[in-house]
């Protein structure tokens, strides 16, 4: 049995609702315009940067939100401003480097110059030339400048939003994942390690599923299973927020070992030594004895915290068949040297090149391949149950069915 | 496994170089990953590294080993638990040019550089442009052969296809 849905025309649901999502959300180019305006340029915050990329006044960053090209400049000593990298004459996309320092921002088309928070300031030729042509006396610097956005700076993050009807950073959070979000988030002064950037011919939905999937990582992850870096029979939990929107993956690491568990996984390799295990030398940093926490905010960021590994996972959506996913390695300004090169070798694991994080990027493309040509056959979302709820185990897609039953109040489906 | 080059004298000539690139290049390209850490010293530095990480004094890497083991350890996680898409790799690499003399590097090495392009096949797809890069290589005599110390890939390009398989 299925429910009629509309928009768009002639697209079904199952009567299964949490459990079954067809595949049309993945490659329905009506459905992604959808996104766009209710998801991303709706009521949801987005992850720009660090606010330790642009430290100086007139430092700026280049970011892409939706699909919308955005400048984050710090505006005044304690202000960062995001404002639409789109000049209001045009529309030329007038930054084109990833990072920049300029007194002011400034079109090259025809040299209009904005304020670092965006105020139009002036336009060539305004009065005319020898008193031909300028604009009209009407015209009004104040009402053209750069669309800007709502920002807020949260210990070290930079997030915006393109809706004045989103509630603050906290509240979007919940009191729950702001909890989260401070273990490791916690207001020291954070410093980029670097970057790592690739495109993955998926749909950005993808992404976040996957890393509020907990079952598959012990089992797609040979490499995590096999160090015990993330195993089903772990001390583990999901946790997700009232929405269903933001959700977490925590975990904690075991040994390598043979357990009741492992009869499952069919490629578990019990024998496997590492010649140089330094890249494995994990150190228990955080409160309590979790070593994972991975989080999903709904739904441009993934924040990672796998054992020592600290990264900001960026997506950005590139029609509804795949999206750049920019990963941003940092460390706490205020690391030991030691510290500094242990995240440094543990960024083996993730990444386009990752022991683990490799295999995610490619079977999410083997998945877009599988799904596209079938939009009107759903996936089978029932590990664990129907229910949509927090749980203290990692056998389930709880996160899943909690977020795709926000995505569709939201896109009024 | 490379037997041409234990036989000749470890003298680093441009010859003995360009045999050097020309078995690495085709032990990589014909996926022979077990005898790809053979051509690194024991406490080599390997990187393959995003040029804005590299311009920016990052160390954070694509790819990373700081010895030989680790090498071993990229093909033991490539062949025993990574999860990939069947696919050709090959490497179009540009002549060495030596940019340090011999006898100029403490270890009596010699440092090179070349541009590579890495080309990938995957099933019913035109072939692709996976990287380009500039290589910054440190060539020396080990155990009767030229052996990287280090190697040192910096890649231009900006956005990835997806996933960095194999090692360059």
């Amino acid at each position: 049995m299925t429910i009629p849905v509309r928009p768009p025309e002639g697209r079904l649901w199952p009567a299964d609702a949490d459990a079954a999502v067809p595949y049309w959300v993945y490659s329905d180019p009506e459905i992604y315009a959808e996104e766009m305006r209710k998801i991303w340029y709706g009521p949801h915050w987005l992850y720009v940067g660090l606010e330790c990329e642009i430290p100086n006044v007139g430092d700026w960053k280049t970011a892409t939100l939706g699909e919308r090209p955005v400048v984050m400049v710090r505006s005044a000593q304690n202000e960062v401003s995001v404002v639409e990298n789109r000049c209001a004459h045009k529309g030329v996309k007038f930054c084109q480097a990833r990072f920049g320092h300029s007194e002011e921002l400034i079109c090259p088309y025809h040299q209009w110059s904005y304020a670092l928070n965006g105020d139009l300031q002036g336009v060539p030729f305004r009065r005319g030339v020898k008193r031909q042509g300028g604009m009209p006396a009407d015209f009004d610097l104040k009402q053209n400048g750069l669309t800007k956005l709502r920002v807020e700076e949260v210990n070290g993050v930079v997030w915006a939003t393109f809706s004045d009807e989103t509630p603050s950073f906290r509240d979007y959070l919940g009191e729950k994942f702001w909890k989260h979000y401070t273990r490791v988030y916690d207001g020291r002064k954070l410093e980029v390690l670097g970057y790592n950037r690739q495109h993955i011919p998926a749909n950005w939905k993808q992404m976040q599923e996957n890393i509020k999937d907990p079952y598959h990582a012990g089992l797609l992850h040979v490499f995590f299973a096999t160090f015990g870096l993330f195993r089903a029979d772990q001390k583990s939990a999901v946790d997700i927020d009232d929405e269903g929107r933001h959700g977490i993956l925590i975990s904690r690491k075991g040994e390598q070992e043979k357990t009741e568990a492992m009869a499952d996984i069919r490629n578990f390799q019990g024998d496997l030594v590492l010649e140089d295990p330094r890249v494995m030398d994990v150190v228990q940093e955080f409160p309590g004895e979790e070593t994972v926490g991975m989080i999903t905010i709904f739904p441009s960021v993934i924040l990672q915290q796998q054992v020592n590994s600290l990264t900001t996972r960026q997506i950005v959506p590139k029609g509804p068949g795949g999206f750049d996913f920019h990963w941003t390695h940092w460390c706490y300004a205020d690391d030991t040297p030691e510290m500094r090169l242990r995240r440094t070798r543990q960024a083996n694991l993730f990444g386009p090149a990752g022991f683990v994080s490799a295999d995610d990027g490619e079977v999410l493309e083997m998945t877009q391949q599988g799904a596209t040509p079938s939009p009107d056959a759903h996936m089978i979302l029932q590990m664990g149950g129907r229910a949509i709820e927090s749980t203290d185990h990692q056998v389930t897609e709880t996160a899943v069915r909690g977020m795709y039953r926000y995505w569709r109040k939201v896109m009024g489906l | 496994m490379s037997t041409t080059l234990t036989d000749r004298p470890a003298a680093i000539t441009r010859d003995a170089i360009r045999d050097l690139y020309d078995d690495y290049y085709a032990t990589l390209d014909e996926v022979r990953l077990h005898d790809w850490p053979e051509f690194f010293t024991q406490d080599c530095l390997y990187r393959v590294i995003p040029r804005e990480n590299f311009e920016a004094g990052y160390t954070l890497s694509t790819m990373q080993a700081e010895s030989r083991g680790m090498l071993k350890d990229r093909v033991t996680g490539l062949t025993r638990t990574q999860m990939y898409a069947p696919r050709y790799y090959r490497r179009f690499p540009t002549a060495p040019r030596i940019v340090s003399g011999l006898g100029v590097e403490e270890n009596g090495g010699v440092r090179t550089r070349h541009n590579l392009l890495l080309v990938q096949t995957l099933i019913d797809k035109p072939s692709e442009i996976v990287l380009s890069a500039v290589c910054h290589d440190l060539i020396v005599a080990d155990e009767g052969r030229l052996r990287f110390a280090e190697r040192v890939v910096v890649f231009d390009s900006e956005m990835l296809p997806n996933s960095l398989v194999y090692p360059v």
